[in-house]
C-alpha cells in the first residue's frame, strides 16, 4: 500500500492553510493611532560626525513629506509650544548611527563608487516615553545628485514607515 | 561620427562655459535648498541682511527670518553641477552619448558651493533650519554679517563636508 495519497492530501491542506496563515499574520498588526506628531531634530549617536546641513536638511525634509502623507492630523516641528497640550501627542526621533559623504564626481563616472549612505534609528514615542516603534533605516544616493540628496530618500523612506504604521 | 563629434564639443562648450565662477554680485545667485515655507525648493535669488533681518528674495516672493530668532548658523561646502535645471537636463541628454562619452560633462560640469545653514525658531518656539547654497566664499561673509547684525552663533565646528569630495 502506497503512502501517496496521505502525501496529496498534507500537501493541499499546506496549500490551503498557507495564505490563511500569511493573512492572519498581517492583520495581527493593527495600525497604532495618534492624531499628532512632533518631528523631534535629527540627533547625531556615538560620536557620528554628520554636517549640520545634512541634519537640518532630513528634519526639514520629514516635516513636509509627514506633512503631506496625511498620516496625522498635525505636524508640530521640535519646540513648537501648540504642541504641549495633546495628549495623544507622539514624538519621531531621528538618530544618526553612521554616515559616510561620497562623491557625486565618482558616483556619475563609475557608476559603482562614490554613494553617499546615511543609517539611522527612527523611533517613535509616545508622551509618557513608551517606544511604539524603532527601526533603523538607510538612505543612500547611489548615481544621481548632490550629496544632500541622501536627506530626501532617508525622509522618504521614514514617511513610508510612518504611514505603514499609522 | 562628424554629428557625435559636433554634438559632443557643443556640450563640453556649454559645460565649460557654466563652470566658470559666477561674476554676479555677492548676494545674489543663492539657491534655497529647502526651509523658508513661502518659496520653492531650489528657487534662485537675492540673500540679505537688512533691517534685523535676513532676507531671501526669489522673483516675487520673499520670506524675513528676524535676526533675533536666530539660534546658530552653519557654514559647510558641497560640490554640484552648474547650469542649474538646464544643466542638468544636458547632462541627462548626453547620457545617451555613444561609449559613455557624455561623462565628460561630469567632469566640466562641476562646480562647489557653500552651504549656508540658519537655524532659527518661529512665534511659537518651533524650530526651523533654512539652508542655502551660495557661491563659494560668501557664506563665511554671511554669516558674519549676520553675527554683527546680532544673531546667535556658536563658534564654527570642523564640519565634515569642508573638504567635501568632489
Amino acid at each position: 500500500m502506497s503512502n501517496r495519497p496521505i502525501f496529496v492530501v498534507l500537501g493541499l491542506c499546506w496549500t490551503l492553510a498557507a495564505p490563511a496563515i500569511a493573512s492572519a499574520q498581517t492583520a495581527a498588526k493593527p495600525k497604532l493611532s495618534a492624531s499628532a506628531i512632533q518631528i523631534a531634530m535629527v540627533e547625531s549617536g556615538g560620536g557620528v560626525q554628520i554636517p549640520a546641513e545634512f541634519r537640518f536638511a532630513v528634519y526639514e525634509r520629514l516635516v513636509e513629506r509627514v506633512r503631506a502623507s496625511g498620516a496625522f492630523q498635525k505636524v508640530y516641528r521640535a519646540g513648537d509650544r501648540a504642541a504641549d497640550g495633546i495628549p495623544d501627542l507622539v514624538t519621531l526621533r531621528t538618530k544618526v548611527d553612521a554616515f559616510k559623504e561620497g562623491s557625486q564626481t565618482k558616483r556619475e563616472l563609475t557608476s559603482v563608487t562614490g554613494a553617499t549612505k546615511v543609517d539611522v534609528t527612527a523611533s517613535v514615542t509616545t508622551r509618557d516615553g513608551q517606544t511604539l516603534l524603532a527601526q533603523k533605516i538607510v538612505g543612500r544616493v547611489r548615481y544621481f545628485g548632490e550629496n544632500l540628496g541622501v536627506t530626501n530618500d532617508l525622509a522618504k523612506r521614514i514617511t513610508k514607515l510612518m504611514r505603514e504604521t499609522f | 561620427m562628424k554629428l557625435f563629434a559636433a554634438t559632443l564639443i557643443t556640450l563640453a562648450a556649454v559645460g565649460l562655459a557654466w563652470a566658470q565662477p559666477a561674476a554676479a554680485p555677492a548676494d545674489s545667485n543663492v539657491r534655497h535648498v529647502i526651509g523658508l515655507d513661502s518659496i520653492k525648493q531650489d528657487a534662485t535669488g537675492k540673500l540679505t541682511v537688512q533691517d534685523g533681518a535676513l532676507r531671501f528674495t526669489a522673483g516675487a516672493s520673499e520670506e524675513k527670518v528676524p535676526i533675533a530668532s536666530i539660534d546658530d548658523i552653519f557654514v559647510g561646502t558641497e560640490t554640484t553641477q552648474s547650469g542649474g535645471k538646464t544643466g542638468r537636463n544636458v547632462k541627462i541628454v548626453a547620457i545617451a552619448a555613444p561609449y559613455e562619452s557624455g561623462k565628460v560633462l561630469t567632469l566640466l560640469m562641476r562646480t562647489k558651493v557653500d552651504i549656508l545653514t540658519v537655524a532659527y525658531h518661529d512665534p511659537d518656539g518651533a524650530l526651523h533650519g533654512a539652508i542655502f547654497a551660495l557661491p563659494i566664499g560668501q557664506a563665511a561673509l554671511m554669516r558674519t554679517q549676520l553675527t554683527q547684525a546680532g544673531a546667535h552663533a556658536s563658534p564654527p565646528e570642523n564640519p565634515v563636508s569642508e573638504g567635501s569630495k568632489p
